[in-house]
């Protein structure tokens, strides 16, 4: 087992010594004293040679550049693709004319029955009104006392007669 | 795309100024009229113009100026105009005759009919008045406004022609008051104001009760 002061007094740059590798692995301390000394030597403490991807690491950087300029493709292809001033007109053009028109043919519609409905309903009101206006025969009567009766009769009779009951008219009328 | 674009923009345009046809037409819609009665009162007349106003139609009467302020779409108001013109005129003369009767209930032997009651014989006889005499009968012509006096044998009868009304066609007997003359002096008998519908023929009976046996036939008819 190898001790730090020994590993301090033996450790340099670029050193593939397995020993001192190995001790780096379990000394945080160390570690960072060889850091200072040699950045590398932490991948190298890792191994770093047993980690090859498969098929080899060419061809894992020629995937990963593949990818790298995909991303690139379609982050330019993003950019290039924003909707022309014209479209989005023609788009805004469109909406409007189509909520106008609804609007248009919504009112067009309500407007058509709401006429003829005053128009039909009113027709028979107003000749309603014009033959049922009938006032009493006897607007007024100057007795308390008094019983008004109209006598009924036909509609369209030429005679009409109210009865006037009235205790204080004289006995000789 | 300009194509599509162009067609866009024209139907945008036209769209437009559809709305803005619309929106202007409401404001236009709805007018406001004055109308200041010379004959009649705006009273009587609010209640003749009443059924020709539309749902959005409304009026009010200014009490100052005997005028009527109207608001409604263009065609109602023409209606009023119409309406107004025919019904403010100056005062119509009106011809009222009055006959008095006195009714009674009698046997059937001691029945009778004189020859000038026979149009309202028929009538009283549901009331089972059957002998009739005639007290007496005038006719008074006057015009709107007018007072009117007619001497009827034993009775007479003051009163004044009110306004006739076109909606119900009749003309307003105002404090229709009959008087009964005995020696020098007159007696109320009853004062009344009555809606006499032109060329209808309206008998007012007078009688204490019910069951009495006698009552006094007023018979009127106005014509123009």
């Amino acid at each position: 087992m190898m001790t730090c002061e020994i590993f301090r007094s033996t450790f340099h740059a670029d050193t593939e010594n397995a020993a001192l590798l190995g001790h780096l692995r379990t000394c945080d301390r160390c570690l960072d004293f060889a850091a200072n000394v040699d950045p590398d030597v932490m991948f190298r403490a890792l191994g770093g040679e047993d980690l090859v991807p498969p098929g080899g690491v060419e061809l894992f950087v020629d995937d990963v550049m593949r990818q790298v300029r995909v991303r690139g493709a379609e982050k330019v292809a993003t950019i290039q693709r924003p909707v022309s001033w014209m479209r989005r007109l023609a788009i805004a053009a469109t909406l409007a004319t189509a909520v106008t028109s609804g609007s248009l043919v919504y009112r067009h519609n309500s407007a058509i029955p709401s006429s003829m409905m005053t128009s039909i309903k009113r027709a028979p009101i107003a000749a309603h009104q014009i033959a049922l206006v009938t006032k009493p025969i006897v607007e007024t009567y100057e007795s308390q006392s008094a019983t008004i009766m109209e006598v009924p009769n036909e509609p369209n009779d030429d005679v009409k007669i109210v009865m006037i009951f009235d205790e204080n008219l004289p006995a000789d009328l | 795309m300009k194509r599509l674009l162009t067609i866009a923009l024209a139907l945008l345009f036209v769209t437009a100024s559809a709305f803005a046809d619309d929106a202007a037409e409401p404001a236009k819609s709805l007018l406001v009229r004055t109308f200041q009665l010379k004959f009649k009162k705006a009273e009587n007349a609010a209640a003749l113009i009443k059924p020709l106003l539309s749902e959005e139609g409304s009026m009010s009467i200014r009490a100052t100026g005997n005028a009527l302020v109207v608001s409604d779409r263009a065609e109602n108001i023409k209606q009023v105009v119409t309406a107004l013109q025919d019904f403010d005129v100056e005062a119509q003369p009106f011809r009222l005759s009055v006959r008095l009767v006195s009714a009674g209930r009698a046997a059937q032997n001691e029945a009778r009919v004189p020859a000038e009651l026979r149009d309202v014989a028929p009538k009283l006889a549901l009331l089972r008045y059957n002998a009739l005499d005639s007290v007496g009968g005038a006719e008074v012509e006057g015009k709107e406004g007018e007072p009117g006096q007619i001497d009827l044998t034993s009775y007479r009868a003051d009163f004044k022609f009110g306004e006739y009304d076109p909606a119900s066609d009749s003309i307003n007997l105002v404090d229709f008051k009959l008087s009964q003359l005995t020696g020098d002096q007159l007696t109320q008998v009853m004062k009344t104001t009555l809606n006499l519908k032109l060329g209808q023929t309206v008998i007012i009976g007078a009688t204490k009760n019910a069951q009495s046996q006698r009552a006094l036939m007023i018979v009127f008819t106005a014509k123009r």
